[in-house]
């Protein structure tokens, strides 16, 4: 009955049980922290459509857009005990050509063209920096094990960092295009979290987070 | 061990019991992969494509069903190429249309490149069936041992030959 494989056995489930039942606490405690993000601007600055090739050994042609963008909003509270990283991103979303009826709920077609990661102090040993870029980055936040700060993005006049096209090849003069901003969660533990079009509990909706319609121009000439 | 072989009734308790918890298990895996609609609910991050998000070892739970809305980009799925028997777990950045036709893009977070270059060859873009399921939910570290143990076959070999000596050794 009381043999040492038995009692290993206990042990091991045990020791499953109470580990699952802590994540599972602290998973839990996400809904009780507040988060209320805010976006102040979100606007394309600088927009232009060139002819490019998709790689270096391509003879097929391709129209680029390049969004220039500003964007300034509030993502402090995102960051809690359990935040492991944000990943933040924009996107380009525009209607397909045959439909007009584009909203940016409706939108057809969606590319990122910037997106962050942004750890939480207790992840910056993992992140995917050169030594000296992840000295800086431990360094600014010693002592702290969130550091709420670094959810405050300011941007002007941002280059992209993906260039879009469609798979047809032709991007430029569409209409109705929109940026918008998401964000996602990464928690040590427990659920992954996106940015929602309604309140959950006391998570407040993202606000603002579209900016106003602007269209691509025709492909930028040679001089 | 031994002392059960005088004992076939007690054998066959024991063997019917083994049976019992393998039978349990599964039904738990195959239960859970009809409520998520995935053919592998659990899956174990191989590499450290996703950093810092993911490790290796990392275990995510997996959710293949639109119910509210279509698989939408941001989100991180794990996904098939024809011809590759490892599944990848990247982010969707593109989508262009809607519905079961829609061309998906994904990309790594930590890689430098989209995943043109790892789908199959003439293969531009990922629609809805290539994909296995959405990432929900996380927990690090759990996977680890099934990594530690497919390529360390010897650890199987070693777990097998302590087992069988505890269950030698053991007096009831």
């Amino acid at each position: 009955m009381h043999s040492s494989l038995v009692r290993i056995q206990n042990a091991f489930g045990f020791f499953t049980t109470v580990a699952f039942v802590v994540a599972a606490l602290i998973a839990g405690t996400d809904f009780l922290a507040p988060r209320t993000p805010s976006v102040g601007v979100l606007k394309p600055t600088n927009v232009q459509v060139v002819r490019g090739r998709p790689h270096y050994y391509s003879s097929k042609k391709e129209e680029y857009a390049i969004i220039r963008f500003s964007l300034d909003a509030d993502l402090s509270s995102l960051f809690t005990w359990n935040t492991k990283q944000l990943f933040v991103y924009v996107t380009a979303e525009w209607p397909a050509a045959s439909a007009s009826s584009g909203s940016g709920a409706n939108a057809t077609n969606q590319a990122v063209i910037w997106d962050s990661i942004i750890t939480s102090p207790s992840a910056d040993h993992l992140a995917n920096l050169g030594p000296i870029a992840k000295k800086k980055l431990i360094r600014s936040a010693k002592g702290k094990s969130i550091d709420p700060s670094r959810g405050i993005l300011s941007l002007k006049n941002q280059r992209p960092k993906y260039q879009i096209t469609h798979p047809s090849g032709k991007i430029a003069e569409r209409e109705d295009v929109v940026l918008r901003l998401h964000y996602n969660v990464q928690p040590w533990v427990g659920l992954l979290t996106w940015n929602r079009d309604a309140d959950i509990g006391r998570w407040k909706t993202l606000r603002d987070n579209v900016s106003k319609k602007f269209s691509f121009p025709a492909v930028k000439k040679k001089e | 061990m031994f002392s059960s072989l005088q004992n076939p009734r007690q054998a066959a308790a024991q063997l019917l019991n083994f049976g019992l918890i393998l039978s349990t298990a599964f039904m738990m895996w195959k239960g859970l992969s009809v409520v998520t609609d995935s053919p592998s609910p659990i899956v174990v991050v191989l590499s450290g494509s996703m950093e810092p998000a993911f490790q290796r070892g990392d275990l995510l739970l997996l959710w293949n069903r639109n119910l509210f809305e279509e698989t939408n980009v941001g989100e991180v799925v794990v996904y098939n190429v024809k011809g590759k028997d490892i599944p990848i777990v990247h982010r969707i950045v593109r989508k262009f249309g809607s519905g079961p036709d829609a061309k998906l893009l994904t990309k790594g977070d930590n890689n430098a490149a989209d995943d043109t270059e790892l789908y199959a060859r003439g293969q531009d873009y990922l629609t809805r069936k290539d994909i296995v399921g959405s990432v929900v939910a996380y927990m690090p570290f759990v996977g680890y041992v099934t990594i530690m143990l497919s390529e360390h076959p010897w650890l199987k070999t070693v777990m097998l030959g302590i087992m069988g000596l505890v269950v030698v050794l053991q007096r009831e």
